[in-house]
């Protein structure tokens, strides 16, 4: 079905014990636009996404992937609905090589019943993501423990989209990395939008949102605030936006300005 | 002139050295050193007969290894292995000896046992979620006061010949359990390298909730890896009561620190994802050439304890070692 938004997701509750981590949340992503997804710790950035991604359960609400009504059980259901998500501690295996890493789980198979892995095929493919990925993995064999942040966060971006993957959740992705590995990624995460992926960013920092993102979708306290259009907002306004939230009219409280800081 | 710089240097060789690599091969050159040292300390040890007798009185030990590797490469352990062994010992003696009951049907009893036993000790550990080393400690007391309940702490000896026909039948000389162990070796090696299953179960000791959020059903994997390891367990067994021609509740325990010795000597991992069957066989063969060795060469049999002691605790510092250095490695960077 052909929607304007590639997932929508629709009074999303999830509650851990007594702690009510999400109320009632609503989130529409476009199709090939980048959404930065900010708040504070604890705003409930990571686990909305994780219930995306088929990590986390919802209590209550609904998702929808080009507008038909979907049902995420499990991490599995998600993939197959073209969903990879790159999880803040990146969830590599550091006991594997890089094409092994890239298809566990969705391994590529033969023999009879499927029970074997087609080997030779894997690490042909794995060599092409890299390649179309353009990023500096000298081979598929390579153990990922041997590996810089920034290589790590290549192969779990090469994980998540080496399936024809329609959507790519990103936790945190620079919070590890320096000045130089960070904008190698955030220069990955825009050709990634020109293949057409759409795409939810996590990060606590404001300005890589504003630099590549085309809209923001704010959190604060479980609850949605609002989502900018980046073109139309300052550093500024997300960060009020983020500390002060909304008041129960809509309406930003106006009696203080919050200043970012550099 | 700085007097650290040559001290540096050799540092900085160490670090570039590849210790995964090279503990591939480690438990091949200790074997091969012990042979050569017992080879001057006794005539006898290098001869074809004493050879021979090495590798079928340890085909059994073999086997339960190479289950124990299924278990330890999910990142789990089994502390019961001695103790399946031992209920499976009596329940399929006494199905022969006692009911009178088929060869074929009291080894299907037996093989039956030992696979519902791992798939209790799979169900406790991910149903429970208690460590296993507890969890399997806990069941390996139950299964051995079963052992002694039914068989009312009796020996049973004198097995039908064609049950016997497992250890003294030989197929082109070569003795039968020999050939058993051949295959389980060949099978088992296949499906590590080969097989998803085997893929998913490595990378399930590497990092189980990766493997989670990487859609694999874990507690499927985890179950399935004790269940294998009783069925080989049993199978062992099978070998271990017709070697012997005789059982009763104490044969048996004991094994597991045998099979979890070697199978680390052999480079299986302690904490999971890590290991291959040839260096588990090897790590069986060092264990037995150094009780062999120390025997003919009038080293003394008890001293084998305080030696086996060493060893195991001298490749679990080599294992955490290795990993502190990938680590370090990682925090380079």
């Amino acid at each position: 079905m052909d929607t304007e938004y590639i997932v929508e997701m629709k009074g999303i509750c999830k509650s851990f014990g007594g702690v009510q981590a999400l109320r009632n949340v609503d989130l529409e992503l476009r199709r090939g636009e980048i959404m930065g997804m900010v708040g504070d710790n604890g705003a409930g950035k990571s686990t909305l996404m994780k219930i995306l991604s088929g990590a986390y359960l919802a209590d209550e609400g609904e998702i929808y992937i080009d507008g038909v009504k979907a049902h995420i059980q499990n991490p599995h259901d998600a993939f197959n609905l073209g969903i990879g998500m790159i999880y803040q501690d990146l969830a590599l295996f550091n006991n594997l090589d890089v094409a092994r890493n890239i298809f566990i789980g969705r391994e590529l198979v033969r023999g009879p019943f499927k029970l074997l892995m087609d080997k030779k095929n894997m690490y042909k493919r794995a060599e092409e993501v890299i390649r179309d990925l353009r990023v500096d993995i000298k081979s598929p064999k390579m153990n990922v423990a041997r590996m810089s942040g920034g290589q790590r966060q290549m192969v779990a971006c090469a994980r998540a989209i080496a399936f024809e993957s329609k959507v790519l959740i990103m936790d945190e992705p620079t919070a590890a990395l320096g000045v130089t590995e960070a904008n190698k990624l955030l220069g990955l995460i825009r050709n990634l939008k020109d293949m057409g992926l759409s795409i939810l960013l996590i990060t606590q920092r404001i300005p890589d949102i504003l630099s590549i993102a085309d809209r923001v979708f704010v959190l604060k306290g479980g609850q949605r605030q609002d989502i900018l259009e980046v073109s139309k907002v300052s550093l500024d306004d997300v960060v009020t936006m983020i500390v002060k939230g909304k008041d129960h009219n809509g309406n930003q409280t106006p009696e203080v300005d919050y200043k970012s800081f550099g | 002139m700085d007097l650290n710089q040559p001290r540096l240097r050799v540092k900085e060789k160490m670090s570039k050295i590849n210790f995964s690599g090279l503990k591939k091969f480690t438990v091949m050159f200790v074997l091969l050193f012990l042979m050569a040292l017992f080879s001057f300390a006794s005539p006898y040890f290098l001869t074809w007969r004493n050879l021979t007798n090495i590798i079928i009185q340890n085909t059994y030990f073999i086997i339960v290894a190479i289950g124990l590797s299924f278990v330890m490469m999910g990142g789990g352990i089994d502390l019961s292995v001695g103790y399946q062994m031992s209920l499976v010992g009596v329940v399929t003696a006494m199905a022969m000896m006692v009911y009178h009951l088929p060869v074929w049907l009291a080894v299907l009893i037996g093989i039956l046992l030992g696979t519902t036993l791992g798939l209790i000790n799979g169900l406790i550990v991910t149903s429970i979620k208690i460590f296993p080393l507890i969890a399997t400690l806990a069941t390996a007391t139950v299964y051995q006061g079963i052992s002694y309940m039914i068989s009312k702490a009796n020996t049973f000896r004198g097995y039908p010949e064609e049950f016997l026909v497992l250890t003294k039948g030989k197929v082109l000389g070569i003795p039968l359990d020999v050939l058993i162990t051949l295959f389980v070796i060949i099978l088992v090696g296949f499906v590590f390298s080969e097989s998803v299953f085997g893929f998913r179960l490595i990378a399930l000791g590497g990092n189980e909730e990766a493997s989670r959020l990487s859609g694999i059903n874990t507690r499927k994997i985890k179950i399935s890896i004790y269940t294998i390891c009783g069925f080989f367990t049993a199978v062992a067994t099978m070998v271990m009561i017709s070697k012997s021609n005789t059982t009763n509740s104490s044969f048996g325990p004991g094994t597991e620190f045998i099979a979890l010795t070697a199978a680390i000597v052999g480079g299986v991992s302690f904490m999971g994802g890590e290991g291959n069957i040839p260096s588990l066989v090897a790590g069986v063969f060092l264990l037995a050439i150094l009780g062999n060795g120390m025997q003919l060469a009038g080293w003394g049999t008890y001293a084998q304890f305080i030696v086996r002691g060493t060893i195991l605790l001298g490749a679990v510092a080599f294992d955490e070692y290795q990993r502190s250095q990938k680590s370090k490695i990682r925090t380079k960077y």
